[in-house]
């Protein structure tokens, strides 16, 4: 048995020594109500009725109040509070809300901007495209037509044209999510491979074959923190009052120990 | 002397009791629920520039979204808030009240979560047992419902019966008439405050955090939430379903919603739209599942039972420009005894009343669009307007936030209840299961809900009857709220299957002049004709030509055919006329002129494994089409229906999942599709009113 166990044990039974000294009469079963109790019990009831308990009902109100400490009292006796999943859920759920108020309510700039370099990733503002293509259609021989479109367009200079696409010629900052949406995987990879300014092709993509001229490729960047002040603060006290609930339980949890039955099958 | 005393004295009575009441109601003004509040959070990264197509690309998204807001979503299990159901949206995974993953296969263009306006936020208020609510009896049946060691199949009984019957008995409760907020409910214009099962600041906070989730992920350019709720509402006798989705152009929206126990009448609704609108506020009604409202919803006469006129017809129209045609509880386009020349009418028929307990047919006349279409043609023949004029548009209703769009990837919608895939009824029970459904129905005095189909034994829960359906998708320049707000309001707009089809559709007299091969056909087509759900008026008697093109979903099957659904209503006799023309077909295939339709393509599914041919069907079709049956004195509408390739129904993959073979009652392939608005032919005014005798 470890020291603290036993100081916890010393400390447990002198409280209950005075517990006893004190509070002798707890052990009658007195119903004690203070006078708060019975002001909010009254105020409850006229705020749901809408006006102040007539005699009767007064008698009602602290009868039922009476009733249910009772049955609180005895059940406690009989010890009906153990292993209730529902009182143990709302407890747990008693203490993890205790524990997240625990946490300030401003975090100061230097928090934020550590707590910003650790995250970085999360506010990272993507890599977008700007491309032109000419497609051709898979309906009809597009491989042929789309190689023999840009033998000629890099040979004799003719223009390039090709079928009508769904969504046009021309995209403006598309990100690769939207462009694999668009065209598929394995045409963002080829586009990916391109130098600005030079048309390529045919590519392939799930509709046909593409000759594409890319424009501009603005590179993904970290904004800097003031641009997104707000989502980092809210994300900062989200993480603060996650971590205060595992911190708490990390720390208590080295006094537990778990026994699973090793021969249990599951 | 008396008199006047007497006279006094009433005057001071009331007039404390006025006093009384407002001092009781502070904010007597706010109740309304006309009052506006502005959502719009501060946009912490700088405005970039949006890019724009003039010639529009098509968005899709999903206008019908549940989660644990909903009073029927959190009897589910459903725990799911508006942030995930918007994470969902975006690509990332989120949680199914049974535990597994649900996942996108591709993020979608906009999503609005439309949670049930009435009660909303309420059940997880009774069920929270610190709420003031909760220490009413009647809700302890609801407290720590859903505390995780009950989300399970097992609790699937109780939740049943806690939907179909404890739930309607115990919300409905009004305080007694001489009650303060009785009156304070009656001053306000708030019917709401007059029940004790009602607490308006948890139904207002629920509303704001609903708006507020919707502006947190609302990215101009990239990503477009509205914020939104579902009018729900149904007729008083025969439970006929008149739900609608209302969705708000802007970050102002009302401080809550307008709801069914305001009124159950639909016209009340555009009443208070049209008053939002007045002050600012625009917003759409779009009407769903049709197909269970027993025929009411495209009625022939007004809620009450008046004659419909033209003033009823603009009202309707300009509040209601779309219908939610598809989605989990079945297909509205038409019912094989509306349509029974059409093929492909018996696509996911959901033939019972919404909700209805037991279960009660539905019936089809009214339930319909097409037959929709037809009514409002006739109601304009007959000089009464046309109330059914309206685009079309898909989208899921799931309640679990995650909208199951995909047959190989199905969880339908109601969590707990049809999360697996006994609960739906695709695959045999266990003993255990069964078990558990026949004491259900014993503990509940419920019927009995199983089923014995050769010799195997099903849930028998209507689950069957739903599918993975699907999407609204609008013709916008750019990927904002307003650009897509707008497209609904010109009703250039198409509904899918779930499937990510495209489909272009023009008319006008030109369009022949049109070169399908060009880059530029599309411009032309919109410089040349109209598009979808525009109106095209008669020229000189000459014939107008259509223009369709249709694309592929990448990810599923290719495209079998495009077609042209025409509706009329003919001249002598009055009587309403349907026709379907094959406009298009895959594989270099023609139109039989005989028969207007394509040849069969040879694709084929195998019901073992649900795979398909792979070296059929069309990556796109296009073509230029001319009715063959023009007539330029008779209005008539014009809509696009174009079909994939068969692929294996959710219940037949399934039931290839568990091992077992798929249930014989059932349809084991579907055709996934996309309609188009319809284009609507309006001839030339030959100035003389038809008096119908």
């Amino acid at each position: 048995m470890s020291l603290r166990i036993i100081i916890f044990f010393l400390i447990g039974l002198l409280i209950f020594i005075l517990d006893i000294g004190f509070n002798a009469e707890q052990d009658s079963k007195d119903i004690y109500i203070s006078d708060q109790e019975l002001t909010s019990l009254l105020s409850a009831w006229e705020s749901q009725v809408g006006r102040p308990p007539s005699g009767d009902e007064i008698v009602n109100i602290i009868n039922n109040f009476v009733q249910e400490e009772i049955l609180y009292r005895e059940a406690l006796l009989l010890g009906l509070d153990q292993e209730d999943q529902i009182i143990k859920r709302r407890l747990a759920q008693k203490i993890t809300f205790l524990k997240q108020e625990t946490i300030p309510e401003e975090p100061s700039e230097e928090e934020l901007k550590e707590f910003f370099e650790v995250n970085k990733n999360a506010y990272y503002v993507p890599a977008t495209y700007s491309f032109s293509h000419h497609y051709f259609s898979k309906e009809s021989n597009a491989k042929g037509r789309a190689a023999k479109a840009m033998e000629s367009f890099l040979n004799q200079g003719t223009e390039l044209v090709g079928d009508p696409f769904f969504l046009g010629k021309n995209f403006y900052q598309n990100s690769a999510i939207e462009i694999k949406k668009n065209f598929g995987e394995a045409f963002f990879l080829a586009l990916e491979t391109l130098t600005i300014n030079e048309w390529s092709g045919p590519h392939e993509s799930a509709f046909g074959e593409h000759i594409i001229l890319l424009k501009e490729v603005s590179d993904g960047f970290y904004p800097p923190l003031e641009k997104v002040l707000l989502r980092v603060e809210q994300d900062y006290l989200a993480q603060a009052q996650d971590k205060a609930v595992a911190d708490y339980i990390n720390e208590i949890s080295s006094e537990y120990r778990v026994i699973i039955n090793p021969d249990f099958k599951f | 002397m008396k008199i006047s005393k007497s006279l006094i004295g009433l005057i001071v009575v009331s007039t404390i009791f006025l006093i009384y009441a407002s001092g009781f109601y502070t904010n007597l003004q706010s109740n309304s629920a006309l009052e506006i509040v502005d959502f719009s959070t501060e946009e912490s990264l700088e405005n970039k520039s949006i890019p724009s197509n003039p010639n529009r690309i098509p968005l899709y998204g999903d206008l019908h979204v549940h989660t644990k807001y909903s009073f029927d979503a959190y009897i589910f299990g459903v725990t799911a808030t508006p942030y995930d159901a918007y994470k969902y949206a975006i690509g990332e995974g989120i949680k199914h009240p049974l535990g597994y993953e649900m996942k996108i296969k591709e993020p979608l263009d906009f999503y609005a979560v439309t949670d049930h306006g009435f009660y909303m936020g309420m059940i997880e208020n009774y069920a929270d047992t610190s709420s003031k609510m909760s220490k009413n009896e009647w809700t302890k049946p609801m407290h720590n419902l859903n505390r995780p060691e009950n989300v399970t199949v097992e609790s699937t009984g109780e939740r049943a019966n806690l939907f179909s019957s404890v739930l309607t008995q115990a919300i409905i409760k009004p305080y007694p008439w001489w009650h303060p907020k009785y009156l304070g409910a009656w001053l306000t214009n708030n019917i709401q405050l007059a029940l004790q099962s009602f607490d308006y600041d948890v139904h207002k906070s629920a509303w704001a955090d609903v708006a507020n989730a919707a502006e947190e992920f609302n990215e101009p350019g990239k990503f477009t939430t509205f914020i939104g709720y579902e009018f729900t509402a149904s007729t008083q006798v025969e439970g006929g379903n008149l739900h609608r989705n209302v969705i708000f152009n802007s970050s102002k929206a009302p401080i809550r919603p307008w709801t069914r126990i305001d009124s159950l009448n639909p016209e009340d609704l555009w009443t208070w739209m049209d008053a939002l609108r007045d002050k600012g506020v625009d917003s759409l009604a779009m009407p769903h599942n049709s197909n269970g409202s027993n025929g009411q919803m495209f009625e022939v006469e007004t809620f009450r039972g008046n004659a419909i006129d033209k003033e009823y017809a603009e009202k309707r129209m300009r509040n209601e420009p779309v219908v939610e045609m598809t989605q989990v509880k079945g297909t509205s386009d038409t019912h094989p005894l509306l349509s029974p020349d059409d093929e492909w009418a018996d696509f996911e028929i959901m033939d019972k009343r919404v909700g209805s307990r037991p279960p009660t047919y539905s019936m089809p006349q009214g339930g319909y669009v097409r037959d929709a279409y037809l009514r409002g043609l006739t109601l304009e023949w007959k000089n009464q307007g046309n109330p059914y004029k309206f685009g079309l548009i898909g989208s899921s209703d799931t309640h679990t936030g995650a909208g199951a769009f995909d047959e190989d990837n199905y969880w339908s919608k109601t969590g707990v209840l049809d999360g697996t895939d006994m609960g739906r009824g695709s695959v045999p029970l266990t003993q255990d299961r069964i078990d558990q459904l026949s004491q259900y129905a014993i503990d509940y005095d419920q019927p009995i809900s199983i089923k014995e189909i050769d010799g195997r034994t099903y849930a028998n829960v209507g689950f069957d009857q739903w599918g993975a359906s699907g999407l609204a998708v609008a013709w916008a320049e750019e990927n904002t709220r307003e650009s897509i707000f707008q497209a609904f309001k010109r009703k250039e707009t198409f509904a899918t299957t779930g499937t990510r089809m495209a489909v272009r559709f023009f008319a006008g007299y030109n369009m022949d002049s049109i070169d399908l091969t060009s880059e530029d056909m599309i411009k032309n087509a919109y410089a040349k004709g109209v598009t979808m759900g525009a109106d095209l008026f008669g020229e000189n008697n000459q014939t107008p030509q259509f223009l369709v093109w249709a694309q592929r979903d990448k990810l599923a099957a290719p495209l079998q055919r495009i077609q042209i659904i025409k509706g009329w209503v003919e001249d002598a006799s009055g009587t309403p006329k349907e026709m379907i023309y094959d406009v298009a077909c895959s594989d270099g295939l023609s139109v039989d002129p005989e028969t207007n339709r394509c040849p069969d393509n040879g694709a084929r599914v195998n019901i073992n494994d649900c795979s398909i041919s792979n070296d059929v069907g069309a990556g796109e079709l296009k073509t230029i089409w001319t009715d063959p049956d023009f007539d330029p004195t008779i209005k008539a509408f014009y809509y696009v229906r174009v079909l994939e390739n068969p692929t294996c129904r959710w219940s037949t993959w399934d039931a290839v999942k568990a091992g077992v073979s798929p249930r014989p009652d059932l349809h084991k392939t579907i055709q996934e599709r996309a309609w188009s608005s319809p284009i609507w032919y309006i001839p030339e005014s030959s100035n003389l009113d038809i008096i119908p005798l």
